[in-house]
């Protein structure tokens, strides 16, 4: 993977270190500014009033538009792009008091489940605690991950399109929030699949998230608040303004503690237990819904979401069909370096093919090919038509179990006869309905990156099966650390926590971090 | 008559928030380098770029030889093999054959930004200056939809006939050239913004007499997509790329395929052309390169089915791709029959292929075949939402359309008595800003005639207008000069001045010789704006006509001596002639005003005087011999 060697301006940060734990290679940053360079905005606007938020030290996942450092997304192609603009949500990070302290590393344009396919190496998460072995981090978003971690920086930006923020949130054990599709603009994302992308959050608590994304009352405001015009799929403040009817949290009227998961409803899905599951999570998502009904007051019931088992397979016909459309810009004319040797566009060759064959990694690669067959003509029908069938299923699916309405769609009636047989009926209109979904975010603990290496690209997609539904159907997730009690036989290493993800209704994503805030606390 | 402008339109219904910068108020020179390049150097498309990169070490030769050049060796490489060039209006049809041809045109709408950047629209401004970063596939842009695109696209749509619909959305089609930074264009493929129109073409509009005095072809959907950038060949391996243009509106009209014959084809395109400048939706004609056209050609044979044609499928088609002129239209479609039938004649099949054109050769030239045939991965642009268009829009821009141009080519040969040709050339000269000057003409000239209201029975000084804006000032550019004729109808010769002429003309105060005197020296400056009366009192040019005796004098001046003439004249007036010798008289006539000082004389009335001198003089005298 690493045969080609690193491009010219990747610059990697060795033992980046915080804490005596953290003295090896985890490779998780790209670029980083020097300790002593000052914010260019901050040598340019002295601030004449105090900033309305106390900084903060922030690292921005490196397919994310900087000015201020190149944007590699990982890929050799774009090694020496800088960008002349700056995202929509760095800018408004800053306005909060984000100082930018790197960007971090990925899977080349954010295609991958552990952050190893990246044209700068593979990122490793790495402790004292983990023993000699080194693990996955997650992916794509694994340097941001691993940069939270380790307590390098208090927020890190990621993107999530199928759980990469949640996963490697998971395996690093710390809080990875993705916000409703349309919340948050992805003016300056570089795309991999549009109409999955998400900018995402990550921090050491649900907290700073919250604040960031609800707001604390403070001057800025939160960002949940902020159209962007640049961004056609970033809400319209009309479309937020009718979004927000009947949702809880928007307006600072929180409640703390334990009353705020009193009463609710968390919904256990069925389909979710699957056999792949990792026994310790199992039983430590069990033991969290246990505490929640019994000593929280909350309500736990069974749902059913039918699509679930078709929406992997979905994802990985959209996500590379989207893929393979964003990325054909990649072609050397303009990004990159062309293959010149190759005589690439001689009468009946294939065009650009030559360079786009060397400045792609293998990931990349994979997911194109992938992608250009499912919207050939000839499988366009079978795959990528079918995939979009079950998208909606799967948002159909979510929006029966759900007590509130998803407000970008009419309400739909359902037929009950989907529904598995487990399931208890309410009354005669069907089965309850529910606030939030509790469900593991993957379902293994972090595995070791020897382990990844010998993996097969499938057994990689599997990590994605619980992230991807909310993915596709564009709703609000959070993953939290979820202790998991360790294996007897095994004594040292393995990772101690996974990750516990609360899925809730389109835009109730205020009420969602609330919810994951207190739910945090009582694990 | 006026037509309402698509800056005052957008700014009526969206509330004056654009702005609009460019050129656009401009009308491009009639051959720009634009029009020029995509001539000699069809590289837009995928189709063409192994063509183009084929000959990439050397330039293409097509860019060497001056067309001139090309066409006279043709000529005389096609008068070497003894073969001669049938005419194209014998080569409508070919006994036995039945030819099917669609057309798909691609025409630049008229907006001031680019369909998904705020980039302004340009024409011919410094290169890469109109760049937004969406234009250039800037990691992390996003297109942003321009509304104000849709007035121009909906106008094209509506004098097409077409339904619009009220959603439809946009979609990538996927290829790599350079000229495309995305890898995708954008364009509406699955859900165009309007379907189902027609387009009536009449004989005037010079259709296959075959087709008769009117013919329907269906137009089967209209759609909305980005043009792509320009590419200059360099010398050696070198492409120039200008971004300016990419991104720009197009729409792509696709017409059922429902033509027969190549002639109403040309015919197809130059009326689109005509109704898209009507309605101000088009920002320049084919002679610009605002306009291109790819065509289906088919054929079939008539025994086929038992002679049933309606039970057997079409022939297997090819397409002929950017074909840049109306005669390259026509051209093409006669030269791929000819192949497809000679293929099928000779026991071979037809392939599904795509084929290229030059312009001023015979035959088209094979670009790929089907094996060759890009899949373009059609898939839903996921960045762009679903375009909805409101009744609202649709109905105040079918009311504010204006009249079209099969109206005013009535009104034209009905109201001011034009010919239909006349009347078709003035609509189409100077991409529709003749007849703009013509009428501008006419207004200034019936002030100066205090002619007023609606009804003006009289027509002769429209007539004169029409004459003097078609075929004197045509004279005027015959050496090569422009007229500078602007959108709104102006020109080098300012209307008021043509007016002025015209006035005294009418009124016969000055002779025709003096009036076209007058116009060159308009045209030259040599006369400056508002001075043509000025001039004609200086110069001493009024038309100062001699006496009724005067002319008599001159009438007995040249009938002496022409006894035999006379004899003539006589022989009819005494019934042995059937035809009034005109000839003769006309020669007496001619003879007057050589004998008379011709500045003084007008020839009606020297044929007037001279007709009543010969009744009642002269043949009363012979009679009498």
């Amino acid at each position: 993977m690493l045969a080609r060697g690193r491009p010219r301006g990747l610059r990697l940060c060795h033992g980046c270190s915080v804490t005596g734990q953290q003295r090896r290679l985890l490779n998780h940053f790209i670029s980083k500014a020097p300790e002593s360079e000052p914010e260019p905005t901050a040598t340019q606007q002295p601030p004449l009033s105090p900033p309305p938020h106390a900084p903060f030290t922030l690292a921005v996942k490196d397919n994310i538009a900087t000015t201020t450092h190149p944007t590699t997304c990982a890929s050799a192609f774009l090694s020496t792009h800088h960008s002349p603009f700056e995202a929509t949500i760095v800018t408004q990070l800053r306005a909060r008091g984000a100082r930018l302290v790197g960007k971090t590393n990925l899977d080349e344009f954010g295609m991958g489940s552990h952050s190893t396919h990246s044209a700068a190496g593979a990122v490793a998460q790495s402790s004292l605690s983990l023993g000699d072995d080194e693990y996955s981090a997650g992916g794509s978003s694994g340097g941001s991950a691993v940069a939270v971690a380790a307590g390098e920086v208090d927020v890190a930006l990621g993107t999530d399109t199928g759980g990469s923020v949640r996963l490697p949130a998971a395996y690093c054990g710390v809080v990875g929030f993705k916000p409703s599709y349309g919340m948050l603009s992805r003016f300056g994302v570089v795309p991999y699949a549009n109409s999955l992308d998400t900018v995402g959050l990550l921090a050491r608590g649900v907290g700073r998230i919250r604040e960031l994304v609800v707001g604390d009352g403070g001057v800025a405001g939160g960002l949940w608040k902020e159209a962007d015009s640049r961004d056609p799929t970033s809400l319209s403040e009309a479309a937020r303004g009718r979004c927000v009817v009947g949702r809880e949290g928007f307006g600072g009227e929180q409640k703390e503690g334990r009353d705020v998961l009193r009463g609710l409803r968390f919904g256990i899905p069925l389909e979710y237990n699957i056999e792949e599951l990792d026994p310790g999570i199992r039983d430590a998502w069990a033991k969290a819904a246990k505490i929640l009904q019994e000593e929280y007051g909350a309500r736990v019931v069974p749902v059913s979401l039918p699509s679930t088992r078709h929406a992997l397979a979905a994802y990985y016909v959209i996500a590379p069909a989207e893929a393979s459309s964003n990325l054909a810009k990649y072609d050397g004319v303009r990004y990159g370096t062309r293959d010149t040797d190759a005589a690439s566009d001689a009468a009946g060759g294939v065009l650009y093919a030559a360079s786009r064959g060397k400045g792609f990694g293998d990931e990349v690669r994979r997911r194109i090919l992938l992608g250009s067959y499912t919207l050939s003509s000839e499988a366009m029908d079978n795959y990528f038509i079918k995939a979009q069938r079950v998208r909606r299923l799967v948002r159909k699916d979510f929006n029966r179990v759900f007590a509130l309405d998803n407000p970008l769609h009419e309400r739909e009636t359902f037929d009950l006869t989907d529904l598995d047989e487990s399931i208890e009926m309410e009354d005669k209109w069907g089965p309850e309905e529910v606030d939030f979904l509790l469900c593991p975010t993957a379902p293994t603990l972090a595995p070791k990156l020897a382990d990844v290496m010998k993996q097969t690209p499938l057994d990689a997609y599997m990590n994605d099966v619980f992230t991807v539904p909310a993915s596709l159907a564009g709703l609000p997730a959070i993953s939290i650390p979820l202790p998991v009690a360790p294996e007897t036989e095994n004594v040292t290493g393995k990772p101690g926590t996974a990750g516990l993800q609360l899925i809730g209704q389109y835009w109730d994503d205020a009420r969602l971090l609330a919810v994951a805030d207190a739910v945090s606390k009582t694990l | 008559m006026r037509r309402v402008s698509t800056t005052e339109l957008g700014r009526y219904l969206l509330t004056g928030q654009l702005n609009r910068r460019g050129c656009l108020h401009i009308r491009p020179p009639r051959v720009s380098a634009i029009a020029a390049f995509r001539q000699t150097n069809p590289s837009r498309t995928f189709s063409n770029q192994i063509e183009t990169k084929s000959t990439a070490s050397t330039p293409p030769p097509a860019n060497v030889i001056p067309l001139r050049k090309q066409l006279k060796d043709d000529a005389k490489a096609l008068k070497a093999t003894g073969k001669k060039k049938k005419k194209k209006a014998d080569n409508q049809t070919v006994p036995g054959w039945e030819l099917t041809v669609g057309i798909e045109i691609h025409a630049q709408l008229n907006t001031a930004r680019k369909l998904f950047s705020p980039a302004a629209t340009s024409f011919n401004d410094k290169p890469n200056s109109h760049v937004a970063l969406f234009d250039v596939a800037m990691p992390g842009s996003q297109p942003l939809f321009q509304p104000e695109t849709l007035i121009p696209a909906v106008r094209a749509a509506l004098v097409l006939d077409c339904t619009i619909q009220p959603v439809s959305r946009f979609d990538r089609k996927h290829y790599f050239h350079w000229d495309q930074p995305a890898g995708y264009q954008i364009t509406q493929y699955y859900h165009p913004f309007a379907r189902d129109g027609r387009i009536v073409l009449r004989a005037r509009d010079g259709i296959a007499p075959e087709d008769g005095d009117s013919v329907e072809i269906g137009i089967k959907q209209v759609q909305m997509e980005q043009d792509t950038a320009k590419t200059t060949a360099q010398p050696g391996d070198v492409h120039w790329l200008d971004f300016n243009r990419v991104g720009l509106p197009l729409v792509e009209i696709i017409t059922l395929p429902q033509i027969h014959h190549p002639a109403t084809a040309a015919a197809l395109v130059r009326k689109v052309q005509m109704l898209l400048a009507a309605v101000d939706a088009c920002v320049s004609g084919m002679e610009a390169g605002g306009l291109r056209a790819d065509v289906n050609v088919s054929v079939r044979g008539m025994d086929e089915g038992g002679g049933d044609l309606a039970t057997v499928p079409l022939g297997t088609r090819t397409e002929i791709k950017n074909l840049s002129s109306f005669k390259a239209v026509e051209d093409a479609i006669i030269a791929e029959r000819d192949r497809q039938i000679a293929v099928l004649e000779a026991g071979g099949v037809v392939e599904g292929e795509t084929r290229g054109w030059s312009l001023g050769s015979t035959e088209t030239r094979r670009l790929r075949g089907k094996e060759g045939e890009v899949d373009y991965r059609y898939m839903p642009d996921p960045d762009i939402g679903p375009v909805v268009i409101g009744e609202d829009l649709v109905g105040h821009l079918a009311s504010s359309l204006g009249v079209l141009p099969d109206a005013e080519i009535d009104e034209l040969v009905g109201t001011y008595g034009l010919s239909a040709k006349d009347a078709l050339s003035l609509m189409t000269l100077d991409d529709g800003a003749r007849v703009e000057y013509f009428y501008n003409v006419l207004d200034a000239l019936e002030d100066r005639l205090g002619l007023v209201g609606d009804v003006k029975s009289d027509q002769r000084h429209a007539l004169l207008a029409a004459n003097w804006c078609l075929h004197e000032l045509g004279k005027l550019t015959e050496l090569s000069s422009d007229l500078g004729m602007t959108a709104d109808g102006e020109c080098r010769v300012p209307s008021a001045d043509l007016a002025a002429i015209l006035s005294h003309l009418h009124r016969r105060e000055i002779t025709a010789r003096v009036a076209k005197e007058l116009l060159w020296g308009v045209f030259r400056g040599e006369i400056s704006a508002g001075g043509v009366t000025q001039t004609v009192d200086a110069s001493n040019l009024w038309f100062k006509e001699l006496s009724e005796q005067e002319y008599e004098e001159l009438a007995d001046q040249v009938v002496e001596g022409e006894d035999k003439v006379l004899a003539e004249f006589l022989r009819f007036k005494q019934g042995k002639a059937k035809v009034f010798p005109q000839g003769k008289l006309m020669f007496l006539v001619g003879k007057m005003m050589r004998a008379g000082t011709e500045q003084r004389m007008d020839p009606a009335s020297a044929e007037r005087v001279l007709r009543a001198r010969l009744e009642n003089v002269y043949l009363p005298k012979e009679e009498a011999k």
